[in-house]
């Protein structure tokens, strides 16, 4: 057991001089100075200091215990056993009020075998996690680089870009449906309209449309985010770099190309995670737009699980669908975090 | 000679890309905008005049042009549709999870970061391994779990409760602010609590020495000297959940049900509903308006250290 000060010291013998003062230290502090480090570090190890035997060591112990006690106790009954109980009624049939009943892999099974409602769920989650993702990459790596070049207006930008990715899911979802509303009042029908692109109104919000027609959406909400993520791990290029590379003659294109991109490569990757996570969580938007109903021709992994626990009693097979979710998460992070440099660049 | 083409080839070359860029912002600067200002325009028409045309400058605006007031979806939706019930249980439920949070995340970051405890590293990986768990994988068995705990819960406390006065106690998690509040506190926890360690080891020792030589107890060197430095690491933790939560739709839609205890989401979600059927799209118009206010007041506010919380935190997670 270490003695009670296990931090490294800044001070010179402010250790030395705290051990003195409590009265933990039995052996003589060594003279100050370079030669007092091997020193101390044996005095650590001397023996007949029994743990928690000085008041002070009993002391630190006791509120140590009393700081970590409420969050391991929230955690493990709110986050950790029902993490643990999902995977137990994964293997069950149950309808939430009679006995659950024991039916091994069985859920997992049915899922492989009704293609049609789980395959349609996982297509449009595998849609939602790379179509947005492709756009929002593009633009969001083009406005940072502009800022970061130094583009007029550009807190400006900053500010506006931002603002839709802290609304709700449900507001910005709302606003959507009212601007892609085939009613009336629809401002994109009317603008197509007027465009002479359709004669009728479209039906952006119709099921069979929906995840295409979120994917503008989710783009519009989330550029400003990721502009922010890789503008400030651009900002941590230095200058000298891109005047290295201007000197022999890179464009602008090539710097990027060249200078930024490489340097900013492990943001991307987080910003993959993002997008994967993202994609595969989905549920706030569809459940609005579907107005808390699940279709067919909609679904994502999380509304089949949503309609299957609480509207079909279905409450094991529900489970068996998060706990996919929560495994391919998991792949998808393990994954992509597969991209990373092996080795971190040094500038 | 030929380098000095090749930069001033280089410079046209990035003038060309800059105006196109600056273009290009300028057109998604406008995508993101006008929706916001048509939505406002837009909730000051009535119902009649929205289904006229998308676009248009309010009636009531106009001298003596309008039927109804100019704000009259507004008071309907105040006087209504329930919101001020809405902004209240919001507002509560943040403000006693961002409280619970710190409080529980806090000391228990600092212990794992600064203090000597058998086994902290063990238990700070099993904190964290809840960043990877999502809401939708302890959603269910959490649901069933509290009818357990209430029916456990109603059982003990069925005594007291009666000797209280009560005629038929029933405790119940589901369906109640408390019971949506500890979920949020528990599930922000491993999050919090990754912030704050990281941010406690990096703060210097020799003040907390400094302290505790002069005679300050655990409590007071932790209460006194680290927690004034930790400022910054709080806040990012604050703004982070604050958002997250002030949004929060998923747990709020399964564990509640009473209209008097629902959320701004939720709310929102039902106005949606109600303004199909009804066909009142102004109410609808002017509750988004509502419901978008606040958000953009704290954002106009706070704008720095918004947009800097949210990427840290996000890089950090």
């Amino acid at each position: 057991m270490r003695a009670m000060n296990a931090q490294p010291t800044r001070g010179a013998d402010a250790g030395a001089r705290l051990r003195a003062a409590t009265g933990t230290s039995a052996a003589p502090t060594p003279t100050a100075g370079a030669g007092s480090r091997p020193a101390r570090g044996a005095d650590r190890g001397a023996p007949g200091r029994r743990p928690g035997g000085s008041p002070l060591a009993r002391q630190q112990r006791r509120f140590a215990i009393l700081c970590v006690a409420p969050a391991l106790i929230l955690f493990t009954f709110w986050v950790a056993v029902p993490s643990v109980r999902a995977f137990y009624y994964a293997l069950t049939s149950w309808d939430g009020l009679t006995p659950p009943r024991y039916v091994g892999l069985e859920n997992f099974a049915a899922m492989a075998h009704q293609g049609d409602v789980f395959g349609v769920a996982l297509k449009n989650n595998a849609i939602l996690m790379f179509v947005p993702a492709a756009f929002t990459l593009a633009l969001s790596l083009g406005f940072a680089a502009a800022i970061h070049r130094g583009v007029r207006g550009a807190r400006l930008f900053r500010v506006v870009f931002f603002f839709p990715n802290i609304l709700s899911a449900v507001a910005v979802s709302v606003l959507w449906l009212l601007l892609y509303s085939a009613s009336d009042f629809g401002v994109i029908n009317a603008l197509l309209k007027w465009m002479h692109l359709r004669s009728s109104a479209f039906e952006f919000t119709n099921s069979r449309f929906l995840v295409w027609s979120l994917i503008p959406m989710l783009v519009w909400s989330s550029v400003g985010f990721f502009m922010l993520l890789f503008l400030a791990s651009m900002q941590n290029i230095p200058e000298t770099l891109y005047d290295a590379a201007r000197l022999d003659g890179a464009s602008s294109v090539a710097c990027f190309r060249h200078v930024t991109l490489p340097l900013i490569w492990e943001t991307i990757v987080i910003a993959l995670v993002f997008f994967a996570i993202g994609g595969l969580k989905i549920f706030d938007q569809i459940w609005v737009f579907e107005q808390q109903t699940a279709r067919a021709e909609s679904n994502t992994m999380a509304t089949l699980m949503y309609s299957k626990v609480f509207y079909e009693y279905r409450v094991g097979f529900g489970t068996a669908i998060a706990v996919v979710l929560f495994v391919m998460i998991l792949l998808a992070t393990l994954l992509v975090m597969k991209l990373r440099p092996k080795e971190a660049l040094e500038y | 000679m030929s380098d000095r083409r090749a930069d001033t080839a280089a410079l046209g070359r990035s003038s060309t890309m800059r105006r196109l860029a600056l273009m290009a912002m300028c057109l998604w600067a406008l995508a993101v905008t006008l929706p916001f200002i048509w939505t406002v325009l837009t909730s000051l028409r009535s119902t009649r005049e929205i289904f006229r045309s998308p676009f248009g400058w309010p009636d009531a605006l106009w001298p003596g042009g309008a039927e109804t007031g100019l704000l009259e979806n507004y008071r309907k939706a105040w006087l209504e549709a329930n919101f001020p019930t809405y902004f209240a249980n919001s507002i509560t439920v943040v403000a006693v999870s961002l409280v619970l949070i710190l409080a529980v995340s806090v000391p228990a970051a600092y212990a794992f970061a600064r203090l000597r405890l058998a086994g902290k590293r063990f238990l700070l990986l099993y904190i964290l391994t809840g960043l990877m768990v999502p809401a939708q994988l302890i959603l269910v068995p959490l649901f069933f779990q509290y009818a357990e705990w209430s029916q456990a819960l109603t059982a003990a406390l069925h005594g007291p409760l009666r000797w209280l006065g009560y005629a038929e106690p029933v405790v119940s998690l589901h369906n109640s602010l408390a019971g949506l509040i500890l979920i949020y506190v528990a599930l922000s926890l491993p999050f919090s609590i990754f912030v704050m360690t990281g941010f406690f080891r990096t703060l210097p020792t020799a003040l907390y020495e400094a302290a505790i030589l002069d005679g300050c107890s655990e409590w007071q060197a932790f209460r006194r000297v680290m927690l004034p430095i930790a400022r910054t690491g709080v806040i990012t933790v604050t703004i982070f959940n604050f958002i997250g939560l002030w949004n929060e739709y998923l747990f709020a839609l399964v564990f509640i049900n009473d209209e008097s205890l629902k959320t701004l989401p939720l709310g929102l979600a039902s106005i949606t509903i109600q303004a199909n059927y009804k066909t009142d799209f102004g109410l609808l118009f002017a509750g988004l308006v509502i419901v978008m206010i606040p958000t953009l007041v704290v954002y106009v506010a706070l704008q720095e250290r918004i947009t800097r919380g949210i990427t840290v935190g996000a890089l950090k997670a």
